[in-house]
């Protein structure tokens, strides 16, 4: 009998290490397994545990797919300690993921936090792969300190890409950071956007995006062009579990992306 | 058109004791005898031919769920699974009532319905039946009218039985209960005019007593409950009814329609194995998250989930509450937290009176 609770194999083809507690697994699906940008998956440790995680690849990529990972919990810690080679299980795709069609035709910015730029890595991707169909892509991005910050190497050839705007800033420096430093909501300041015409896509720490997206409406956007990705416990990811309930709403099945407007009445989504 | 049969009270024993050499049977049991209090009914796995089929006036302390999910039970094994055939004897309950019935519609809505359909849960409702039976008394705690449901099943059934004198009228609910009362045609004649007014009489006499009973406890009615949930979420009744929580979990596991689950991985013998564990909302880490949030971290918030679960997102994403009025939660709660008590202060406090 086939179960909606049982994982099929992957193995880890790759551990790239981002930052002393970040790690990108590149995994290998033995079966064919394809996800839309913003979905999310639970990645399972064989008799360990599983945990969601958003890939943080180009969807378009079919046969492998990226995993950042920070270590935080059970599942993450003994992840961290696994090596190339190792056989993992994948289940999913689950959620919504990001509305790539009613992003077209419009400015795009795209503000990070920390482990947060995993997803919208994948959705920089998707964004790159068809830059003629958006206006322009801004990316904000803010970590704690300079060792925090995740795809050090990609984040230089991203901003010679046309149409993309690209800023960095750190909270805490350090004697070898030249650039920014503050809250990630100190480079929000004059965006060169039209914020009428501009969806925002916001993930990081509740705290950071509770932050940023009061921000973006004092900038004056709308609550249905905020874009948020909601951390909740979500177990089953299949909406029946029930932990990640928000409201109406199961973050698993009807998000995690949410936009602000569908959200906002809902009390304590920050918590 | 309503098909119904009587079935005498001598041939009942004869048709379960035939019924389980295709079956599981389960029927209700007197638990505990004590004539001196309120009996409780529990499921029994039906043995003795000899033993005397027990009807149960009112619902058995179990809630229905416990047929179609385990606390604890194996729902996958995964890279070299070893054995993974799970095991669904055909079954049949009795004594399963309205409540019951109307609170596993939940239970379908969430494991059949939704994203996947969930395999185990369907494979075992496929090979079980209900046959359920009116209530003939009630607990102190029973509040079924008080949402709406009758005190005896109208729909959700295979079979129902509904005690007369000398035996049952039986009603015919579904394709499945059909087939059985033809498989089984030579204990079943069809019901008189007589027999299906008989029945008539003894439902609305328990309507009427039932309703004497709930009458001076002046219920909030399901037309202000979900109102209750939104404007009384920051009231201190959240605060006030929880002091006695022991956060055991036992209003959430005795429920008909609380489904909450985690799941947890084992290995043993490199057999990998995923384990379905009930969960109870009431728990301090139900709601945390790996890196430590945990948006559920006050008894207050988690009682509060509890209900805005029950009368706020169910009633948006079903249609209906997901209380059926059986009362479980409240003769189990060692806090004597009452479902109903913490419904009447958010209506008072409110000042919110049904129309």
């Amino acid at each position: 009998m086939n179960s909606i609770y049982r994982p099929q194999e992957a193995v880890i083809e790759d551990v790239i290490i981002e930052s002393p507690n970040i790690k990108t697994f590149v995994l290998r699906p033995k079966q064919e397994f394809s996800f839309r940008t913003g979905q999310f998956l639970e990645l399972t440790l064989p008799g360990v545990g599983e945990a969601p995680f958003t890939p943080s690849s180009d969807p378009n990529i079919k046969d492998k797919m990226d995993v950042t990972i920070m270590s935080a919990g059970k599942v993450t810690r003994a992840l961290h300690n696994i090596a190339k080679d190792t056989t993992v299980g994948i289940r999913g795709p689950y959620g919504k993921g990001y509305p790539l069609d009613k992003f077209a035709g419009r400015d795009i910015l795209i503000v990070g936090g920390g482990v947060g730029l995993a997803p919208l890595r994948s959705l920089l991707l998707s964004l790159f792969a068809d830059i003629d169909k958006y206006n322009k892509v801004v990316l904000r991005y803010g970590a704690r300190t300079p060792h925090d910050i995740i795809y050090k190497g990609l984040i230089p050839q991203w901003s010679k890409i046309k149409k993309v705007d690209l800023a960095l800033t750190v909270d805490v420096g350090d004697p070898s950071w030249k650039g920014h430093v503050g809250l990630v909501t100190t480079i929000l300041k004059d965006l060169p956007l039209d914020i009428k015409k501009t969806t925002a896509i916001v993930c990081g720490p509740p705290i950071m995006m509770k932050f940023v997206n009061f921000k973006l409406l004092d900038l004056g956007f709308m609550p249905q062009d905020i874009y948020l990705s909601m951390e909740k416990n979500m177990s089953c990811g299949l909406g029946k579990c029930g932990h990640c309930r928000m409201g109406r709403y199961y973050t698993c099945k009807d998000g995690p992306v949410f936009t602000y407007e569908e959200i906002k009445d809902i009390p304590e989504i920050w918590d | 058109m309503q098909e119904t049969y009587y079935l005498e009270t001598q041939k009942l024993a004869a048709l379960i004791s035939r019924l389980k050499e295709e079956f599981n049977v389960f029927v209700p049991a007197l638990k505990d005898p004590d004539f001196t209090k309120e009996q409780d009914y529990s499921y029994a796995c039906y043995a003795d031919p000899e033993s005397h089929f027990v009807f149960n006036p009112y619902r058995t302390v179990e809630p229905l769920k416990m047929f179609f999910t385990n606390p604890l039970e194996k729902v996958a094994g995964y890279f070299n699974p070893g054995n993974d055939a799970p095991a669904a004897r055909k079954t049949i309950i009795f004594g399963v009532k309205s409540c019951d019935l109307a609170g596993h519609k939940v239970q379908d809505f969430v494991f059949l319905e939704g994203v996947e359909v969930d395999s185990l849960y369907r494979l075992r409702r496929e090979n079980t039946i209900f046959i359920s039976s009116d209530c003939t008394d009630f607990k102190s705690v029973c509040h079924c009218l008080d949402w709406e449901i009758l005190p005896y099943p109208s729909a959700g059934f295979d079979l129902n039985l509904s005690p007369l004198n000398e035996g049952y009228v039986v009603e015919v609910g579904s394709n499945r209960g059909k087939e059985l009362i033809k498989q089984y045609q030579i204990y079943f004649i069809p019901a008189k005019e007589a027999q299906l007014a008989a029945r008539k009489v003894k439902r609305e006499n328990l309507v009427g007593r039932l309703k004497k009973h709930l009458f001076p406890q002046n219920l909030v009615s399901r037309n202000i409950v979900q109102r209750l949930m939104k404007e009384g979420y920051n009231l201190d009744t959240w605060h006030d009814f929880m002091l006695s929580c022991v956060e055991c979990g036992g209003c959430n596991f005795i429920c008909d329609t609380c489904h909450c689950f985690l799941l947890a991985d084992t290995a043993q013998d490199n057999h990998n194995r995923r384990l379905r564990l009930w969960d109870s909302c009431q728990y301090a880490n139900y709601a945390r998250v790996a890196g430590g949030a945990n948006p559920l971290k006050a008894r207050a918030q988690r009682l509060r989930f509890r209900f805005t679960k029950k009368f706020d997102f169910f009633i948006d994403n079903l249609g209906v509450p997901a209380c059926c009025g059986c009362g479980r939660c409240i003769e189990v709660c060692p806090g004597k937290i009452d479902i109903r008590e913490v419904l009447k202060d958010l209506a008072k406090k409110l000042n919110i009176r049904d129309e």
